[in-house]
């Protein structure tokens, strides 16, 4: 693994222990608000945790509302890119694998899917059911599968056509003994690779939409929400505003490096 | 700038930084002197790795960044190495022109051949442009190519982008040029016609410096003849003398590693019930026919050679008879036994293995799956001449030549009735060529397999096969 | 006709146009599925959208059923939507009552603007950066290039705005934060889009120029006697446009999706910021013109891109 991928996991990790770290240590509400206490700057006392790194135009601690908000995005980055990868892999060694109208079809749909820009796909999905987790989701979902089937659909059939797979089926190798030997140890990097984009991706495009108030909406904890809700106070708390802007930053930071060169 | 000479005293290579083990920079080119006149040829002939090539481009001032180049290159009796790299590169295109490797790889593939030769005298040369424009195309007609002027690259016939190559390479009047495997992956006739461009080049008073692993292209250019082995010259001298009485036990294996040398095998072994009838077989590929009428009667233990022009479909054949492919008319019939003996050895060794797969496990996958004897792998390593712990190693840490040889082990373990072998040392050095053709064949003879061996070098199919089939090019 | 078909750039312009079919049954799709999933009744907000909310009756809005065909069975209806789609017959805006094509018009000419501002200033500083890194690798061009690409690719496009305000705005009050009307105002917006797209561009412009000096033609204009920046000209710049170009047409997409969240961070009156606004208005008409409109632009745009690549490209084959 190269150092950047290394980097990449030692920040991954770190937002991990934060995000689930902190509401152990400190059980604070991020939905809690205190009108005597807003917009206080970080006082880094972590005696109590609420202060620590100030509060919010609400005087909710912005020490839970950011572990809060990691957690959010982190959660549906994973569960949005293994129900993609799944399905993704499955129907791209397939369409790869089998050709026909098999290959087809499954093509045809995914360039159906793909003739919109994926941000506008998630934003008209998103219009049916404002403010709903299931509805980004599926979004999002609907955007990553996506990847994970063009990507491993061109690798399969590149693969079939090699000599090597040829090679061993004239020697008797059964399906399973072909995906093992041949698919697999090519496709797992991509795969580990794609995974990695995908959950960046969906990282920014829910704090994207979150931003831009079509996401998910108040009062949960979100990152784009967070800051279009800082966004006015720019002036007088810039440090507030920065906050996710930070965690935002690493956030993709992590996962790109992570993610290593962009096989597409 | 009239040219007298270009020579090497004693020119060696080494890189530049420290080998970690050693502690020491790698010494990659021993000592080697050279003289490079008007109207003469050198030639340096080696395997791959021998180092003949960074001789070359040490020669020119092309070492990549890494490498030093150390001793003295006189170009006119001017020393070159303490010279500054743009200095050194003012004499390319106009003294020193150099003919690339694969030519239909070296001429920009967006840019027309004709303006791709008149660059040279333009830009280069200093020529105005309508005189460029005319030396370019009198220098195509000299060599038989008007018609590339206004193609691109990738419409030219591999012959063609050999001589606009060739015409690009200089300003029309470099009096050297240096050739780099400049018959790598060609035919015996391509072959020929690009010795005798550069023959006719020293014939018009240019020195010539040639890099081959080809002694018939040695032989073909005369001159002198430097044999050179992993980093060092082995023997140098006129070609006659080198190459007709080689002093050298390297220079002596070489030469009788070509196949002109080798002796006839003695065919005619046992010869047993038939494994393959092929009658009539006829195929059409990306709507061209490539044969049709084409009949083989095949038995147990007989190796028979399959040759033609280049693209005439021997590949095509052979799958057909693996039962790869059906053909379009005609039939193929084969005795009843489990298909997995029928086999196949592929050109390119590492293209045939899982590349990310232990070479041991891509064996007993095999064994597992056909509950051959384990035992069979150690008895067959012995008997190709290979050693145990290649095995732990992966496709891409084995030379070709031994992957070659576990690629024929692999098949020999299922006891094939037949076994289609695609030009299976074309991408290997002559000796190690020599070695693997002389134990595929043998180990086919012992196992009574039935071999369709297929090669573009007809000598070789002569001396090892009990008969040879010839495919016209196609329709 | 048969040469014709066959030909590369007929062959890219079908393609093209199909895209833009598959792009109108996504969009015509989605909104069928919001108007039909909607709350309430879809034909009273329609009808009062059109004849304005005191003049809503039964009798209008069953009118309004009947013209969007929600008294129909579902395909049915889907395919008389589709066809008004198809016509560009857009309906009219249930938030201003006027038609969502005059509405558009306006607002698309602003983000157009926009978008030629953006890329065009994406390709001043992208692929300019991208060869000079690529012409000398592992330099301190390059590897500073490398740290600001990944770095900004982590980065949403949103989140750079909002860093550029708090930089340029607020701390140094060079440039308004936000709105429109004069040139000033469109820098910020254009800048941050710019800088996104231009991070991308140059790792693909620095890639390309590295696979050509490295390709075996170069190699043979080097020994041929071209010198470094003349070589560069004659072989390396049309050879390394292509894959960059072609690459430009892909960032097309993140230009529009830049431009969903850019132009409602800065307030700029575009497209993007209408589709946010009718989102959240459940103006259907607006979603779907607004969407359609992004979505063709995006086709627009690629396919001339094909175009400059196919008369760059003499192989006649893009790449």
């Amino acid at each position: 693994m190269t150092l950047q991928r290394w980097v990449g996991v030692f920040l991954l990790f770190s937002l991990l222990a934060f995000s689930w770290g902190v509401p152990l240590i400190w059980p604070l509400d991020p939905a809690r608000q205190d009108l005597m206490v807003l917009l206080t700057p970080p006082d880094f006392d972590w005696s109590v945790g609420v202060t620590a790194l100030g509060t919010d135009h609400l005087g909710r601690s912005l020490l839970a509302r950011l572990a809060a908000a990691v957690r959010l995005s982190l959660g549906l980055a994973l569960i949005g890119v293994v129900t993609a990868a799944v399905p993704g892999v499955v129907l791209g060694v397939l369409a790869g694998w089998c050709g026909g109208w098999i290959d087809r079809g499954l093509s045809l749909l995914a360039d159906a899917v793909f003739a919109l820009p994926g941000l506008l796909l998630v934003l008209l999905v998103l219009a049916i059911a404002p403010g709903s987790f299931i509805a980004l989701y599926v979004g999002i979902a609907l955007l990553l599968w996506l990847e994970f089937f063009r990507v491993v659909r061109a690798q399969t059939r590149r693969l079939r056509q090699a000599p090597a797979v040829q090679a061993s089926r004239l020697l008797g190798f059964g399906p399973v003994l072909l995906f093992r030997r041949h698919l697999w140890p090519e496709l797992a990097p991509v795969v580990l690779t794609l995974a990695a984009f995908g959950a960046a991706a969906t990282v920014m495009a829910t704090a994207a939409l979150g931003f831009v108030s079509v996401g998910l909406r108040p009062p949960v904890a979100e990152l784009g929400l967070m800051m279009t809700e800082l966004l006015p106070y720019y002036d007088e708390a810039p440090w507030a505003l920065l906050q996710p802007v930070a965690v935002m930053a690493l956030l993709g930071l992590s996962l790109t490096l992570l993610a290593g060169k962009d096989p597409r | 700038m009239t040219f007298v000479s270009l020579e090497a005293r004693a020119l060696r290579v080494r890189s530049r930084g420290v080998n970690p083990q050693t502690g020491q920079p790698d010494q990659l080119v021993e000592p080697v002197s050279l003289s490079l006149r008007p109207g003469h040829a050198v030639t340096l002939l080696g395997e791959t790795g021998s180092g003949k090539s960074l001789l070359a481009q040490a020669l020119i001032g092309a070492l990549p960044s890494g490498l030093v180049a150390e001793g003295e290159v006189l170009v006119n009796s001017v020393q070159q190495l303490t010279r500054t790299a743009a200095q050194r590169r003012a004499l390319w295109g106009r003294m020193i022109a150099v003919l690339p490797q694969e030519p239909w790889l070296a001429l920009d593939p967006t840019m027309q051949a004709g303006a791709q030769v008149m660059e040279t005298r333009w830009l280069v040369g200093g020529q105005p442009r309508p005189q460029a424009w005319q030396g370019a195309r009198a220098a195509l007609r000299h060599l038989e190519v008007e018609a590339a002027e206004t193609r691109l690259p990738g419409q030219l016939s591999g012959g063609m982008a050999q001589r606009v190559a060739f015409a690009a390479a200089h300003t029309g009047d470099a009096p050297v040029l240096v050739a780099d495997e400049p018959t790598k992956g060609l035919d015996i006739s391509r072959r020929d016609s690009i010795t005798a461009l550069l023959r006719r080049h020293v014939e018009e008073g240019g020195a010539l410096l040639t890099i081959t692993h080809d002694p018939a292209v040695a032989r073909a250019l005369g001159g002198t003849v430097l044999v050179m082995r992993e980093g060092a010259v082995q023997e140098q001298g006129a070609a006659e003398e080198v190459l007709i009485r080689p002093r050298h036990a390297f220079t002596r294996a070489l030469l009788a590693a070509d196949p002109e040398g080798w002796p006839r095998q003695a065919g005619g072994g046992q010869i047993g019930a038939p494994v393959l009838i092929a009658r009539d077989v006829g195929k059409v590929r990306g709507g061209r026919r490539l044969f049709s009428g084409v009949s083989l009667h095949l038995a147990a233990g007989e190796v028979v050679g399959l040759s033609g022009p280049s693209g005439c479909g021997k590949s095509t054949f052979g799958d057909l008879c693996l039962g790869l492919l059906s053909p379009d008319s005609g039939t193929v019939e084969r005795p009843a036994a489990a298909p997995h003996r029928w086999q196949k050895l592929y050109q390119d060794p590492p293209a045939a293995f899982p590349p990310k797969v232990t070479l041991r496990a891509s064996l007993m996958d095999v064994v597992r799956l056909h509950g051959c004897d384990p035992a069979e792998i150690a008895r067959l390593l012995l008997r190709l001449g290979l050693t145990e712990g290649l095995l732990d190693r992966l496709p891409s840490q084995v030379s070709g030549g031994e992957l070659q040889r576990i690629a024929l082990l692999r098949v020999l373990l299922l006891k094939p009735l037949f076994l289609f072998a695609d030009e299976p040392t074309s991408r290997l050095d002559l000796l190690t060529q020599q070695e693997t053709i002389g134990l595929l064949t043998a180990a086919a003879r012992e196992q009574g397999c039935a071999v369709l061996l297929v090669s573009h070098d007809r000598a070789l199919l002569d001396r090892v096969c009990d008969r040879v089939m010839t495919l016209p090019a196609a329709a | 006709m048969g040469p014709l078909i066959g030909s590369p750039l007929v062959r890219l312009l079908l393609a093209r146009v199909g895209q833009g079919v598959l792009v109108a049954l996504m969009v015509g799709l989605l909104t069928f599925i919001l108007v039909r999933a909607l709350p309430g009744d879809m034909a009273y907000r329609i009808a009062a959208g059109r004849y304005g909310f005191d003049w809503v009756s039964t009798t209008a809005a069953d009118a309004v059923r009947h013209d969007l065909g929600l008294d129909q069975p579902a395909p049915l209806a889907l395919l008389a939507w589709i066809w008004d789609l198809l016509r560009f017959d857009l309906g009219q805006s249930l938030v201003t009552g006027r038609t969502v094509a005059e509405e558009l018009s306006h607002q698309f000419g602003q983000s157009v603007l926009l978008a030629a501002w953006a890329a065009g200033l994406s390709l001043l500083i992208g692929p300019p950066l991208g060869v000079l890194a690529g012409l000398r690798p592992g330099r301190l061009v390059d590897r500073g290039l490398l740290l600001v690409a990944v770095l900004m690719r982590s980065v949403p496009p949103f989140a750079i705005g909002a860093v550029l305000i708090l930089v340029l705005a607020v701390q140094a009050r060079l440039l308004p934060a936000a709105g429109y009307g004069t040139p000033a105002h469109a820098v910020l917006p254009a800048l941050t889009l710019a800088l996104c797209l231009a991070a991308v561009s140059a790792r693909v412009s620095r890639d390309a120029v590295m696979t050509v000096s490295g390709s075996a033609y170069y190699g043979f204009g080097r020994t041929k006697g071209l010198g470094g920046s003349l070589l560069f000209w004659r072989h390396g710049l049309r050879n390394a446009a292509v894959p960059v170009l072609t690459y430009f047409g892909v960032q097309f997409v993140a230009l529009v999706e830049g431009m969903v969240v850019i132009e409602t961070l800065f307030a700029w009156p575009g497209i993007g910021h209408a589709l946010v606004h009718a989102i959240v208005a459940r103006d259907v008409p607006m979603i779907q013109g607004a969407a359609l409109t992004m979505g063709l632009f995006v086709v627009a745009m690629n396919t001339v891109i094909d175009v400059v690549c196919h008369l760059l490209d003499p192989r006649g084959e893009p790449s």
